[in-house]
């Protein structure tokens, strides 16, 4: 596609590169994130991350919280799914007490992570889209969305963030009528995905604006530290609930879609294939609901052993690990957070490489970035 | 003799144009409106229904909302373009609507013929296509103007983008064009009439192919490049209050204008389906004028209504891709359908 100017042409004509700053107040950059992109016309040659508007030292404030405090502040990172952050930074901390979850509250667990995975993806489906220009999918995703938070609202009390898991188990039991609503929204939610793909998936423009757009290669994807359906839509094939199993999903059936080209499209399909194996496993864990404890043994002041601690969960934009050091107090020493989106946009520069401005806005739309991951 | 010509040619002139105008903004303000509220149905919400029933006084607050904004002028702007280029953007539209004719001529008691138009000029259809063509300059300069990056990408998206859609659009009316053997909007309609079917049906690829341009003439999705709210946020980023008004007002007059020149020229504007309007008009003159008008006025709302839906549905083409599909789908296309519409003309249409 880039031309080379005719010869007559450059002597005439000086040509020289553009700076565009994009954002931090742009609607499509999905929050207060920057990019100053070097042009040629419309083609970025060169993108520049400014990251850190939205950087609230959520690492360093868990330090000054007993263990049970820290746990609400971790919803703020990735606001879209709180409760999988909670499982991640609750799920380290058991890791480091070495304490026994009972299986009842695992499947819990699994079941509200999935939901959120979900309600996730929704908003990103219906916000990626809008980049692009279809306007109505934004409603029609908010509108599941809608249904996914108000069941979190009749078990958790809350509605964005829940505070959702307390260190060794959950909270409560779903409420009466509970498992019931959730079948019913599982029930139709498959064929809403359908109607979301009929106005998507096969769409000649759609295809166009997506299709080759954004590439990345699965070595370079490896190379970047990229995960999450970023990285499987280059096709390579790491989930955290696969590869490095944790709570309670080896007990479950699901597969891990995989894209094929690395491009927007792929990264597209691979989401939206992730939904209905979310129901999937929400099915099986309904169906497969054992009776028992909530909680495992956990004192009510906390005093964890000295050491350290690598624990990760898939979040809905990739892998979320939580590194935790412990010197033996009431307190975490050090909480670090590997935040999938973060790492994530890393890969935006390679993708973006020689693209048009209305592609590296579908771009940052698949890599599905959340700015309060990515500074924390 | 004198007082004859002040009424024949100013008084009464007049009176035509300020009846039209008032309907014209009267029409822009709530087409906004509807547009508004349907997209709210097709994306299960309300849309604005709080001002006044059925939020029918929100194009009022809207106008009143923007009258009272501060008018920005950037530093780095060059402020005489700055300033006359809404005004660019903003006329053309409503000088296209003196040109269309939207009833059968009234006959008067005194037996005078007095036709539903303020100019029913011979050459109508190419005095609409150059003035659309002039509100591009509108959206140009205000873009070069603004001393802004981004308008000034939205401005060189207008002018790759006039290139892509006006040819195709130009040839699919010409072969309407060629059909009625006239420029003149109410001799397209009355050769409608009397050869006894819609140009739609000998120039359906034209019709289609003129769908497609006129969105990209209007500047809507899945052509809304100059615009492009998420990537570029548009030409008229740094316009504030009245001024960005203008290319508002502009926008819809525009889609207005497209709604109404599209049964014009394909569905037989004002002529009532399943009806000789000819031979009734000559028994029920007034009456073939009301049935008409109204006619008309459903088929345009039954375009507009497809432009919202349109707008509903389509993700947004990149700019590069309009390109293509403007010259090496439309153009070809629009080409050999003239040829068609010549022979069908030729050998056909005696």
């Amino acid at each position: 596609m880039q031309n080379e100017k005719p010869s007559h042409l450059k002597e005439l004509v000086e040509t020289r590169e553009f700076e565009l700053n994009m954002g931090p107040q742009h609607p499509a950059t999905h929050g207060v994130y920057r990019a100053i992109l070097t042009l040629d016309g419309e083609r970025i040659q060169k993108l520049n991350s400014v990251v850190g508007y939205l950087h609230r030292g959520i690492e360093k404030w868990a330090e000054y919280r007993t263990w049970q405090q820290a746990t609400p502040i971790f919803d703020r990172l990735d606001y879209l799914s709180a409760v999988i952050n909670c499982h991640g930074y609750v799920g380290a901390v058991e890791k480091l007490l070495q304490v026994e979850i009972p299986k009842k509250a695992e499947y819990m667990r699994v079941i509200c992570d999935e939901l959120q995975r979900i309600a996730s993806h929704l908003l990103w489906f219906g916000t990626h889209a809008l980049d692009i220009g279809a306007m109505s999918v934004l409603f029609y995703g908010v509108r599941e969305r809608e249904a996914i938070i108000d069941l979190f609202e009749a078990h958790f009390g809350q509605r964005l963030l829940y505070n959702a898991y307390p260190i060794g188990g959950v909270r409560l039991d779903f409420p009466k009528g509970w498992i019931q609503a959730c079948r019913k929204f599982l029930n139709t939610f498959n064929s809403r995905i359908d109607e979301y793909e009929a106005l998507l998936t096969e769409n000649r423009i759609w295809k166009q604006r997506t299709i080759g757009v954004g590439v990345i290669s699965k070595e370079d994807a490896i190379a970047y530290g990229l995960s999450g359906p970023t990285l499987r839509g280059s096709g390579v094939y790491f989930d955290v609930r696969k590869s490095i199993p944790y709570s309670a999903y080896p007990d479950f059936d699901f597969e891990i879609p995989l894209g094929k080209n690395g491009d927007v499209y792929d990264r597209y399909l691979c989401r939206i294939r992730e939904m209905r194996q979310s129901v999937r496993i929400i099915n099986q864990a309904l169906d497969g609901m054992p009776e028992g404890e909530l909680k495992g043994k956990v004192p009510k002041i906390i005093r964890s052993p000295q050491g350290e601690v690598y624990f990760t969960v898939e979040g809905s934009k990739g892998q979320l690990g939580f590194y935790i050091v412990s010197d033996g107090k009431d307190k975490p020493f050090r909480v670090h957070i590997k935040s999938p989106s973060f790492i994530n946009l890393q890969g935006l520069d390679v993708m973006s490489k020689n693209q048009l401005i209305a592609d590296m806005v579908a771009i940052i739309g698949s890599i599905d970035i959340v700015l309060g991951e990515v500074d924390r | 003799m004198n007082s004859q010509i002040l009424i024949n040619y100013i008084a009464f002139p007049l009176i035509k144009i300020a009846i039209l105008l008032a309907a014209v903004f009267t029409v822009v303000a709530y087409i906004v409106l509807v547009e508004r509220r349907l997209l709210g149905f097709f994306q299960s919400r309300l849309g604005p229904n709080r001002v006044g029933p059925l939020g029918l006084i929100q194009p009022v607050a809207d106008g009143l909302k923007l009258f009272l904004k501060e008018d920005l002028i950037p530093t780095n702007a060059n402020p005489f373009i700055f300033k006359i280029a809404p005004i660019f953007s903003f006329f053309p539209p409503f000088v296209g609507f003196a040109v269309l004719t939207f009833a059968l001529p009234l006959i008067m008691p005194s037996g005078k013929m007095h036709q539903f138009a303020v100019a029913d000029v011979d050459l109508g259809i190419l005095l609409i296509l150059s003035l659309s063509s002039l509100g591009i300059f509108g959206i140009i300069l205000a873009g070069w103007s603004s001393g802004s990056k981004y308008p000034l990408f939205g401005s060189l998206r207008s002018a790759s983008q006039m290139l892509a859609y006006e040819i195709p659009l130009t040839l699919s009316v010409i072969s309407v064009i060629m059909m009625a053997g006239s420029f003149r909007l109410s001799d397209i309609v009355t050769a409608q009439q009397t050869y006894k079917f819609y140009f739609i049906i000998p120039g359906i690829v034209a019709f289609f192919v003129y769908l497609i341009s006129v969105v990209a003439e209007t500047n809507r999705t899945p052509f809304d490049l100059p615009e492009g709210e998420s990537e570029i946020i548009g030409f008229h980023t740094e316009y504030s209050g009245m001024r960005f008004a203008f290319f508002f007002m502009a926008e819809y007059a525009n889609v207005v204008l497209i709604c109404m020149l599209t049964p014009a020229l394909f569905l037989g504007g004002y002529d009532i389906p399943f009806l000789n309007d000819l031979e009734l008009y000559k028994t029920h003159p007034y009456l073939v004028n009301v049935l008409g008008f109204l006619s008309y006025a459903a088929k345009s709302t039954l375009f507009a209504y497809f432009y919202i839906w349109i707008r509903a549905t389509f993700p947004r083409y990149r700019y590069d891709q309009l390109l293509k599909v403007g010259w090496s789908v439309l153009f070809p296309i629009s080409l050999l359908n003239l040829f068609l519409v010549a022979l069908i003309k030729l050998f056909l249409m005696k």
